[in-house]
């Protein structure tokens, strides 16, 4: 199943031109500076704004052709904005129950209970809009949407007008929204750092046009994506998180290419065992040894194959390093060091990791 | 056309003003007028001028009892004609004019009517039903209003065209109800049916013995008092010119 | 009561007549086209604007000179309802209730115009998203937080139709009880000099309006301090 968008719009010196099909199975991050014309696909597949000939197509649902148009109301979309539009003249609870009132009751597949759990906002019931922080604003937002029953959840950058401290609060709610509430969302962000965290497929967006559809994996194997133009190339891992050990570090992963992490005890709790988890490994905090170095501090050494090794600016190269268990790391070193240790692709060395960071 | 008719005349009147300022020491002095010496009080006006350029009257045309008030207020007026003497009578009584009202005209009523020939009507014809609006001229306050009230009932018909009743607030409005349509019929006075653009149409002429006459009188206030221009006017109405405009716009002039 | 004459409750009572149907009118009216004038800018909202706010500017007598010429039985207006049968719209209580639809038009626009750009699209939008239909955001959404300007706009509406003159003078024609309003039956007194009669009506349409008005205000102030 995809949605099919096909659209054309000239407004002033700004042109939409999109003919594409947006996976619909998990999280598709649609990927672009401001301004490249994110927001009106998104008003397009919503249905708010209406763009002559365009042509929109959810499964095998047709929204939008010629002159059959369904509007926004009759969608069932949910839609979640960028700063918050609760509406100021309900309660929190007549929010909620806003869209679940005009859904009939046979399409419910989520109700005011598990929804107020699973996005801890139960205690706000009763608490005037105007009283409630970003975050929570937020959540609610969030818990209304999600109690139409959407068929399609539609992000216009959600944490974007939300602090550091507030986004961090939010994120495992929307990555656990992600796995548990079984609704395809688009999620519209211009931050690698939530592509990273949520995606399972990237839409790159750039002046009106969508450049490239690709999944998470796809992407982040492409040490020149735009996804790492915030903090440098980076590898995103996923796998189950194991028991404690004596002392205290939690193993993660496959046996192949264990890893041992260590309970933050600060921010976030770690997730029960056995549960998914992604962890987020930088670049440049992966040296590489051609044997196995036994007396120092890092603890996670990784045997790994040398895919490619791609140049970068500044006399440094990122190398693509292939687990056992076939996820892609990757490690930034100089390109000195690269010519020292005779590095080249097909070659075996250990991959020593400074540090990984649990990110969703 | 009438508009026309009117700036002409205000423009020459400007021209001829401004033309005079330089030259002689020119009188302005301000003439208002019942609203059906429109069209007449214009030409003797104009006619005035020409063999007197260093008077300058200019004249605002409107309702008798709305100068009448406006008078009574201190109004900066010199020279008052009114369609009914009843006004410039209680201005004089209430001391507030240079000397007696004096009788200028006579006015007459008619029918007239945009859409139908109105010299074939008789008043009794009003009650027919094809007649839907009959214009008059606001009776509480408008003297041709009165008149036309008098000669409905007169002809025992008041009660019966009351409801097809449209007031004016002034015989000229009455006319001009009349003369867009909107009203069937107008009752209005026989100076302005008698105007270039409304002639064309006809009218009959109501009997004076079906109402009150209409003795139109003028006066010169005491705001007025005192100036040549406004003395050498007023004697000016009683010229043969100022008698030929008057009688060619139906103002019977009094024996 | 208060002295007055049934020529006077006459006049009262078309008057509140008009004054009730020209606000009923004009808010179904104004609605949708401040709705619509609130949507993104063009050149064709920018005209319609104002020639909504034409009658703010223009002499009375402009616009009913103008309607007299179009609703009288020479009128495109008044010829096109003669043609199938009716009566034309000269002197009739339907005419200057028309008149004062597009007299007060501003009246009824403007607070709308200005409570619709407060609110914005936003609120809409998300109602629309969460399966309410136009009707519904209407009265769910737009209603509630357009309440306001609903009051705002019903009572300046009412307000400037009793203020209403030069107009129903112009096309009206005086009817007792059907075209006669009071600010034309208070001309009249004062007129014939029945100063006694205009006097009344007069202080009485004065303290009216200031309640109206006060009423207004208030509300404006204590609708201002509400909005979040």
């Amino acid at each position: 199943m995809s949605l099919r968008i096909r659209a054309q719009l000239q407004r002033g010196a700004f042109n939409l031109l999109i003919d594409t099909a947006l996976p619909t199975d998990g999280v598709t991050a649609l990927f672009g500076r401001s301004g490249c014309g994110k927001t009106t696909l998104l008003r397009i597949i919503a249905g708010l704004e209406r763009v002559r000939d365009a042509h929109v197509e959810f499964g095998d649902l047709c929204w939008q052709q010629d002159s059959h148009f369904v509007p926004t109301s009759a969608r069932r979309i949910g839609l979640v904005f960028q700063e918050h539009s609760l509406l100021p003249h309900l309660s929190v609870k007549e929010n909620l129950l806003y869209g679940y009132n005009r859904t009939p009751a046979e399409l419910r597949r989520l109700h005011l209970e598990e929804v107020m759990q699973m996005l801890a906002i139960d205690s706000l019931q009763q608490q005037r809009i105007d009283q409630l922080s970003g975050g929570e604003r937020q959540r609610i937002s969030l818990g209304r949407a999600l109690l139409t029953s959407p068929q399609l959840l539609l992000l216009d950058e959600p944490l974007s007008a939300l602090d550091t401290q507030t986004k961090r609060e939010i994120m495992p709610f929307l990555s656990r929204l992600a796995l548990q509430a079984q609704v395809p969302i688009i999620l519209i962000t211009h931050s690698p750092d939530e592509v990273q965290r949520l995606a399972n497929h990237v839409a790159f967006m750039a002046a009106g046009q969508i450049t490239t559809v690709e999944t998470l994996e796809q992407a982040l194997a492409r040490p020149d994506t735009p996804l790492f133009q915030d903090e440098g190339a980076a590898a995103i891992l996923a796998g189950q998180l194991g028991p404690a050990n004596e002392h205290g570090l939690r193993a993660f992963g496959s046996d192949q290419s264990r890893l041992w992490l260590q309970s933050p005890g600060n921010v976030t709790e770690l997730p029960e065992c056995g549960q998914s988890i992604r962890v987020r490994i930088l670049a440049r905090d992966v040296s590489v040894a051609l044997d196995d170095p036994q007396r120092i501090s890092m603890q996670n050494h990784l045997f790994v194959t040398i895919e490619h090794m791609h140049t970068i600016a500044d006399q440094r190269v990122v190398l693509s390093l292939r687990l056992a268990d076939g996820q892609l790391l990757l490690s930034e070193i100089t390109n000195w060091s690269a010519r020292r240790l005779e590095l080249s692709p097909g070659q075996q060395v250990y991959a020593l990791i400074k540090s990984v960071a649990l990110i969703s | 056309m009438k508009h026309r008719a009117l700036l002409s005349a205000r423009l020459s009147l400007l021209l001829l003003g401004s033309f005079l300022l330089g030259t002689a020491t020119a009188e302005n002095f301000t003439i208002v007028a019942a609203s059906d010496l429109r069209y007449a009080l214009d030409e003797i006006v104009a006619a005035y001028i020409a063999e007197h350029p260093e008077h300058q009257p200019s004249v605002i045309y409107g309702s008798s009892g709305q100068f009448h008030a406006q008078i009574s207020n201190g109004a900066p007026y010199d020279l008052y004609f009114s369609a009914d003497i009843v006004y410039p009578q209680m201005l004089h009584e209430a001391g507030l004019t240079a000397d007696e009202p004096a009788i200028y005209a006579l006015g007459r009523i008619v029918l007239w009517s945009a859409n139908r020939d109105a010299s074939t009507l008789h008043l009794s014809d009003l009650v027919r039903d094809d007649i839907r609006r009959i214009a008059i001229a606001q009776p509480e306050h408008a003297p041709y209003g009165q008149r036309a009230q008098e000669a409905l009932e007169a002809t025992g018909i008041w009660s019966t065209v009351q409801p097809k009743l449209v007031f004016g607030e002034n015989i000229a409005h009455a006319a001009q109800m009349a003369e867009s349509g909107a009203a069937d019929i107008g009752i209005i006075a026989l100076s302005l049916a008698l105007f270039p653009t409304m002639t064309a149409q006809g009218y009959h002429l109501i009997d004076a013995d079906l109402h009150a006459p209409l003795t139109q009188a003028y006066v010169i206030t005491r705001y007025g008092q005192g100036k040549p221009g406004v003395l050498d006017f007023s004697r000016y109405m009683e010229s043969d010119t100022a008698h030929t405009i008057m009688q060619r716009y139906g103002f019977a002039m009094p024996e | 009561m208060l002295g007055l004459n049934p020529a006077d409750w006459q006049a009262i009572e078309v008057t509140l007549k008009l004054c009730l149907y020209t606000t009923i009118f004009l808010l179904l009216i104004a609605t949708p086209l401040a709705w619509w004038l609130s949507g993104k800018t063009s050149s064709l909202r920018v005209a319609i604007q104002a020639i909504v706010a034409l009658p703010l500017v223009l002499p009375p007598t402009v616009l009913g000179f103008y309607l007299l010429m179009a609703m009288g039985p020479r009128g495109l207006l008044g010829s096109s309802l003669e043609s199938i049968g009716l009566t034309h719209l000269a002197f009739s209580f339907e005419g200057i209730l028309v008149a004062s639809v597009l007299y007060s038009l501003p009246f009824a626009v403007q607070p709308l115009l200005e409570s619709f750009n407060n609110l914005g699209r936003r609120p809409v939008e998300v109602a629309s998203a969460l399966g309410a239909g136009p009707v519904d955001r209407f009265f769910t959404v737009i209603l509630p937080l357009c309440k306001g300007g609903y009051v705002i706009a019903a009572t300046l509406t009412f307000a400037h139709t009793l203020g209403e003159f030069g107009v129903i003078l112009m096309l009206g024609g005086s009817i007792p009880g059907e075209t006669k309003v009071l600010s034309v039956l208070i001309y009249d007194y004062a007129q014939s000099m029945n100063y006694d009669a205009a006097h009344r009506l007069s202080l009485i349409l004065l303290v009216f309006s200031f309640l109206v008005l006060f009423t207004v205000y208030g509300f404006s102030r204590r609708f201002q301090v509400v909005r979040v």
